[in-house]
């Protein structure tokens, strides 16, 4: 029995893609898988929306992009974090563990509030 | 990659995108197949997937960033396509918009140059003339003393020429005396040496001596430029004086539309021109300077014409004319308050003249303008009707209707944008050609008409608000075209008014402000030619000009008359010549002198009434123009000095002043200037009505004295000689004319011109106005004809099918005609009704302007409606005609 996904929240794209680059140059379609299993399949990410969000962050500086010879004897293109780059992955980080945080402290809070 | 870098490498870009997307699918088949699925089903799988691919590429040239520009290119491209499909059409609207544009600038550029632009001097706002016209010497002494008591400062000038010759013909140099502190007052520094200083201004010379400043233009034309101009030497009437300075390229003098080449100081002009021993410094009653002021800073215009008719009562009493009568003298100081105005744009006679003639051509523009734009609004949205199918297709297909409006209105630039372009140039052309045609007339006018700031920042707001205007119609269309229309069948059959409810308007103004225009080029042509065909009662085509002065002869005032009627010998001695006479006051020059007068025992007028126009001949004067001798006698040889006093006068004087009867032998009283006295004359002969300053004015009555009577204090140095010719043109006498009067006195010094073109040049303001309403209301009826021709095509194509139907059912050509003619008339109707309406409204604001004829003139407005009803079923009648040859079989087979 397939196990429920979930949308990506708004903004966590990026994040994401940020956090899986940072492991090392990839191209497009190993990042797309990588996510997919770092997620363990929970979240779906369509796969049409990766590209868009790779070129804009490519066009602000957060990544580089280079075409290289792929394992396939193909070009490819493959992505890596500038310096740029993983200074933002680690505030988008640290925001994130913030905001998570907050909410599951508020809905703990709310688990008790509502016990008989 | 940079923003530009992208934006230029699109094609580089584009590709590497479809690289990696594939590149993507490849993998996704390759793992698919690799785990055991058949390459069909992988690649299903994996397009299903990825989604569609077609948006993430959009969405990836989204994140370029570049869209906007990306989008305007593609527009670029596709309007060119589209216009490039269309050659007659763009030929049309880029001709129209250019000749409306073109216009509109040119007019402008006269409009800016002679009304609206500041004299390039330091802070114009803070400059005020004293107003309305000259000032006498000992006046701008007085107020020299205070000046900076009443303003930050004040300069006096005065408009002159210099001759530069030594005799016979003369050299004019366009000058003005300038008091000593004029260039620091107008801020006009020197490009090269000094500008004139207050030490400079005294009588007979400063401690240079005699100095002068050039300007710029003069030093190029006259000294090629020379760097050691300074110090170099310029006789002035035969007066040595010293160059001390050259001004700015841009300062024309404080003249509108006048040029100067060289200023020289006030406190010189008693050497350089003679007043027969009156000073032109101490003339208590020579009014001849301009006075200038500069305002401190925060001073109002108000505040300084306070504080100036504070110190009026004295400056009044220290400059009271010595000879004048008493009621004279309390005239002069009780009338006549001192008042200041702005002189930021400088004062100009000229402009006083064409003030009104220029606004109402920049009307006729601007309306040629709005005509042009109707039309192409109207053949736009017609083209939007036809193009609605495409419209609707790519609304259908994803596009959305802000796009579509900007695709619209990118085409509507397109077409501007060359029209604009070409109108500037056509612009260039038209201003200066006019200026050539206003400058014959005034002999010196010099505008600076090139480009400049206000005309671009004009035609750039014309251009936008033309495209916008008619780049409007169709897009706002657009905007509500429903993607429906493109599944829907191109409409067959009857067509209701919807796709012309805009162009019916635009046609029915079109036609409204052509007939406003044709009209108004009707009275303006109408005028024209009733001044130039009129009777001046002068014979114009034998007579030849040569302009006199005297200045330099060595003939005192009380020898003038005897050197002009040597002149006058000389002149009718020559083989050739049928006719001379000299006298002092050219006709229809623009020039004028008026006294009053009484005829003893003949009407009783009051005030203004009394003045009459006076001229001082020789003998021969009215042979030589042609004007008969209705009764009594010519001047002749016993008219002289001494002998009794005589004269001469028109029908319209003696009509005013001496009643009924003849008014050979009657007594007439002359006042004079004021201060002085003259004997009663008697009036011995009666000639026919002539016309004295210009061909728009009537005959009015006029006297003429002899010369050789005038007292010396009124024998002025200059005066003219007439010549006619006894056979063939007048123009071949002047070198024989010339020779003679150097040989009468070598000092004279000449200037020629054909009587013909001085005539021609005192209607040369009416010529211009009617020739520019006529070439725009010709304009204007040509776009108007484009128009309805458009329109009446478009309808006719909309109902090919139902004048089929008809013409199936029985109708005959005749009655398919009418048809569509019917429609027609009822827009021609429409117009012409509303412009008629508008033309009566508006006349009044010309009427200044005409002639010989009322501003409502019904004969004009008749013939303008006459005239549009033509070209407007001329240009219907091609549609019209085109669909009675439609073939009924034909359309029927087509649905």
């Amino acid at each position: 029995m397939p196990e429920p996904k979930s949308d990506l929240p708004q903004g966590t794209l990026d994040l994401l893609i940020l956090k899986v680059v940072a492991l090392g140059p990839l191209h497009g379609y190993a990042i797309a898988q990588r996510m997919q299993a770092m997620s363990r399949n929970v979240v779906q990410v369509q796969q049409g929306s990766l590209y868009p969000a790779l070129h804009r962050l490519e066009n602000r500086g957060l990544l580089a992009a280079e075409w290289k010879l792929s394992d396939t004897g193909r070009e490819a293109k493959f992505y890596k974090l500038t310096a740029k780059g993983r200074g933002h992955l680690g505030a988008e980080e640290a925001s994130w563990k913030r905001l998570t945080d907050a909410i599951g402290a508020i809905l703990a809070g709310e688990a008790d509030a509502g016990a008989p | 990659m940079t923003w530009l870098g992208r934006l230029l490498k699109r094609r580089r870009l584009e590709r590497e995108l479809d690289a990696e997307l594939s590149d993507h699918l490849e993998r996704q088949v390759a793992d698919y197949v690799a785990a055991g699925m058949s390459e069909a089903d992988a690649r299903r799988r994996a397009r299903l997937e990825f989604g569609g691919v077609e948006r993430a590429k959009e969405d990836c040239r989204d994140a370029r960033g570049t869209r906007l520009v990306d989008d305007l290119v593609q527009d670029v491209r596709y309007g060119w396509r589209v216009l490039r499909k269309s050659p007659t059409f763009t030929l049309v609207a880029i001709t129209s918009l250019a000749l409306g544009i073109g216009a509109n600038s040119a007019i402008f550029t006269l409009v800016d140059a002679l009304l609206l632009r500041s004299l390039p001097v330091r802070e114009p706002a803070r400059l005020v003339r004293l107003e309305d016209g000259s000032w006498t010497n000992p006046i701008w002494e007085e107020i020299r003393a205070r000046q900076h008591q009443l303003f930050e400062s004040a300069a006096a000038c005065s408009d002159t020429r210099f001759d530069l010759a030594s005799g016979g013909e003369a050299d004019f140099a366009i000058g003005f005396w300038a008091s000593g502190g004029f260039f620091d007052v107008v801020g006009v520094p020197a490009v090269l040496g000094r500008t004139l200083v207050p030490a400079d201004d005294r009588r007979d010379g400063g401690p240079e001596g005699p100095v002068a400043v050039i300007s710029y233009a003069f030093w190029q034309r006259r000294f090629g430029g020379s760097a050691d101009v300074v110090g170099r030497s310029l006789a002035l009437n035969g007066v040595p004086f010293t160059i001390v300075g050259v001004t700015p390229p841009g300062f024309f003098g404080p003249t509108v539309g006048r040029s100067f080449d060289v200023a020289a100081p006030i406190g010189m002009v008693d050497r350089v021109q003679t007043r027969d021993g009156q000073s032109w410094l101490d003339g208590r009653s020579t009014w001849w300077l301009e006075v200038l002021a500069r305002l401190r800073p925060g001073q109002s215009v108000d505040e300084a014409t306070r504080a100036l008719r504070g110190v009026q009562p004295q400056i009044r009493q220290a400059t009271l004319p010595s000879n004048w009568r008493p009621d004279e003298l309390e005239r002069y100081l009780l009338e006549g308050r001192f008042s200041l105005a702005p002189a930021a744009t400088g004062f100009s006679d000229i402009r006083g003249r064409y003030e009104r003639p220029l606004w109402t051509v920049m009307a006729v523009v601007v309306l040629v303008l709005l005509i042009a734009c109707a039309n192409l609004a109207s053949l736009l949205l017609a083209r939007a009707n036809a193009r609605q199918q495409e419209l609707s297709s790519r609304l259908a297909l994803g596009a959305s209707r802000r796009r579509l409006m900007r695709q619209l209105l990118t085409e509507s630039l397109l077409l501007a944008l060359p029209g604009a372009l070409i109108g500037l140039v056509l612009a260039q052309w038209g201003s200066r050609l006019l200026l050539g045609q206003i400058a014959t007339r005034e002999g010196i006018v010099s505008l600076d008409v090139s480009l400049h700031w206000r005309v671009l920042l004009f035609t750039a707001g014309m251009t936008l608000a033309t495209t916008l205007l008619f780049g409007m119609a169709p897009a706002l269309r657009a905007y509500r075209l429903s993607p429906h229309a493109a599944i829907q069948p191109q409409g067959r059959g009857m067509v209701g008014a919807g796709p012309k409810a805009l162009g019916r308007p635009l046609v029915v103004a079109q036609v409204a402000l052509s007939l406003v225009l044709v009209f108004g080029a009707g009275l303006f042509l109408r005028t024209f030619s009733r001044l130039a065909g009129r009777d001046l009662g002068l014979r114009q085509d034998p007579v030849l000009l040569v302009g006199l002065d005297a200045q330099r002869s060595a003939a005192r005032p009380d020898e003038r008359a005897a050197l002009f009627s040597r002149v006058r010998d000389a002149a009718v001695a020559l083989p050739g010549v049928a006719h001379a006479a000299v006298s002092v006051m050219a006709p229809v020059s623009g020039m004028g002198w008026n006294e009053r007068f009484i005829v003893e025992g003949g009407t009783r007028l009051s005030g203004r009434e009394q003045l009459s126009w006076v001229n001082a001949v020789t003998p021969g004067f009215f042979r030589t123009y042609g004007t008969p001798i209705l009764a009594g006698r010519d001047f002749d040889a016993r008219d002289r000095a001494g002998a009794p006093f005589v004269g001469l006068v028109n029908e319209a004087f003696a009509r005013r002043f001496s009643g009924p009867g003849s008014p050979i032998g009657r007594v007439v009283l002359r006042e004079g200037r004021p201060g002085s006295q003259h004997p009663p004359l008697e009036i011995v002969g009666l000639v026919k009505d002539s016309v004295y300053r210009s061909p728009r004015e009537t005959m009015e009555p006029t006297i003429y004295l002899p010369i050789a009577q005038l007292e010396p204090s009124e024998a002025w140095p200059f005066a003219t000689l007439a010549v006619s010719a006894a056979g063939g043109s007048p123009a071949l006498l002047t070198r024989s004319v010339a020779a003679a009067l150097q040989g009468a006195d070598p000092q004279l010094s000449l200037t020629f011109q054909l009587f013909a073109d001085q005539v021609r040049a005192s209607v040369m303001q009416e010529r211009i106005v009617a020739l520019l309403s006529a070439f725009f209301g010709a304009l204007a009826v040509l776009l108007a004809g484009i128009g309805l021709y458009g329109v009446t095509a478009y309808a006719v194509s909309r109902r090919r099918a139902e004048i089929g139907v008809r013409m199936a059912l029985g109708a005959d050509a005749n009655g398919v005609v009418r048809l569509v003619l019917r429609g027609v008339a009822v827009l021609l109707g429409a117009g012409i009704t509303i412009g008629a309406g508008i033309s009566l409204w508006a006349a009044r604001f010309v009427s200044s302007l005409l002639y010989g004829l009322e501003p409502r003139d019904p004969l004009t407005l008749a013939a303008a409606a006459l005239a549009l009803v033509a070209v407007g079923l001329l240009a219907a009648g091609l549609p019209a005609r085109s669909a009675a040859r439609i073939d009924p079989a034909e359309v029927l087979r087509e649905g």
